[in-house]
């Protein structure tokens, strides 16, 4: 079986997509104007994403994409089962630390709680002006739309690899490589109906990695390329978070009882 | 979810042997021009640039147009002007790249696809013989991925290089396309 492939820039960095020949183009297409989609919707950078409007409100309900309440609805419930070690109000803190951009709006809380967050069909409200941030999940949640589009689009099988936010479905094993910290590559497995997420966790801010993950108060995220397995890429997504976060003795425990695995 | 349960899904490679480049080849130039600009025809051109054509590029883009020519395809369709395809490099820390930007002929982008996707740690890097360790062992006979379509995770590259170069494209086709 011969497989289409093609590679664009999308959520700001490389994405590959892949299906089996017989899908196509149109289903690459559809996955692509997906990933469009998500940028447009959840972007901190971008001023007019659904996210800023989220961000800039005054405590009153602001109608979003459906999408959009189900992926802050995955990313509070992770919040409140990891017990804060994946938080995505901590936009406020990014914003001070100079590695998001500020658009205005209310004076930001550094971080917040899960409970500041109000979801309804639809809507979403902020209780406390908190900055939401949803780069630790927004770019697996966006894969996993993608795939979803690329099956609706008729393909049996198929991948994404949004800059190492990868997930593979049908009938296909992909083969999957690690760039390290140095930069150097090594292949680590063969991927099958699962998703799989890296985060690098550097000393020095470094523009060709724009990563910026901030723990729990008192825990720093450990240096290294933290990788994380898990069935969707959202989760997978989320966990590197976690993983790079975690304390050595409980990350293992906590993973798995997150639905996740460190690779 | 125990990690019994996730090994039917994921495979780690235990055996490395030597070192080959990573590279991945999506598109030719022939491609790229029916994908981007599909039923088409194409007047190729090359656009030679001064020093000082170069230095306005640069003051008008914001980034460095590094080589002093460029490749441009006319797209035109039964005598109509369709838009321009270029083709053009960046070189990223950790990248090569080759892409083809397609350009409307009201000088707004069409379409981006990267044609030819490098990693400059060639040295470093390292393939196992993938195949040997799975016949066999797959239940349903899942459709093999060729060896070098590997997906690579990790550190996430930024695809700024790029659209900084797209940018530089648009300048071009404003200063030395015209419709």
């Amino acid at each position: 079986m011969e497989a289409v492939r093609r590679m664009r820039p999308a959520l700001g960095t490389f994405v590959e997509a892949g299906a089996s020949a017989s899908a196509g183009l149109p289903a690459l297409d559809a996955a692509f104007a997906s990933l469009a989609l998500a940028q447009q919707r959840w972007s901190f950078q971008d001023p007019a994403s659904e996210l800023s409007r989220i961000n800039g409100s005054d405590g009153g309900w602001v109608a979003v994409h459906g999408d959009t309440v189900r992926l802050m609805r995955l990313a509070r419930s992770l919040m409140l089962a990891s017990g804060g070690y994946f938080d995505f109000t901590v936009g406020g803190a990014q914003i001070r630390r100079g590695s998001l951009p500020d658009h205005g709006g209310l004076p930001a809380l550094e971080r917040g709680s899960a409970q500041d967050v109000e979801l309804r069909s639809g809507a979403i409200r902020l209780r406390r002006p908190v900055r939401l941030v949803l780069d630790g999940i927004a770019k697996g949640f966006a894969v996993d739309l993608a795939c979803r589009a690329m099956r609706r689009g008729g393909a049996t099988s198929g991948w994404i690899n949004a800059g190492g936010d990868i997930r593979v479905f049908g009938d296909i094993e992909l083969p999957l490589a690690l760039r390290g910290e140095d930069g150097g590559i090594r292949p680590c497995g063969v991927l099958r109906n699962a998703a799989f997420a890296s985060s690098r966790v550097s000393a020095a801010r470094d523009d060709s990695f724009p990563a910026d993950i901030i723990g729990p108060i008192g825990l720093a995220p450990q240096q290294g390329v933290w990788s994380v397995l898990a069935r969707s890429a959202w989760r997978a997504d989320a966990l590197t978070k976690v993983a790079a976060i975690a304390p050595d003795d409980m990350r293992g425990a906590l993973l798995a009882r997150l639905g996740g695995q460190l690779a | 979810m125990n990690a019994h349960r996730w090994n039917a899904f994921f495979l780690p490679v235990a055996v490395l042997a030597g070192p080959t480049a990573y590279a991945t080849d999506y598109l030719t130039v022939a491609q790229a021009q029916e994908q981007l600009f599909p039923g088409a025809q194409f007047g190729e051109q090359t656009l030679k640039f001064s020093g000082d054509q170069r230095d306005r590029i640069k003051a008008a883009a914001g980034v460095r147009q590094r080589n002093d020519e460029m490749k441009v395809w006319r797209a035109e369709k039964n005598g109509k002007l369709q838009g321009w395809l270029m083709v053009d490099e960046v070189i990223g820390k950790h990248e090569f790249i080759t892409y083809a930007t397609a350009i409307g002929a009201d000088g707004k982008v069409l379409g981006i696809e990267i044609m030819s996707y490098r990693e400059t740690h060639g040295g470093q890097v390292r393939e196992p013989s993938w195949r040997k360790q799975f016949v066999g062992k797959s239940v349903s006979d899942p459709f093999k991925l060729d060896q070098d379509i590997q997906n690579i995770s990790g550190a996430t590259l930024s695809c700024r290089n790029v659209m900084d170069g797209v940018k530089r494209l648009l300048v071009i086709q404003q200063m030395f396309l015209k419709a």
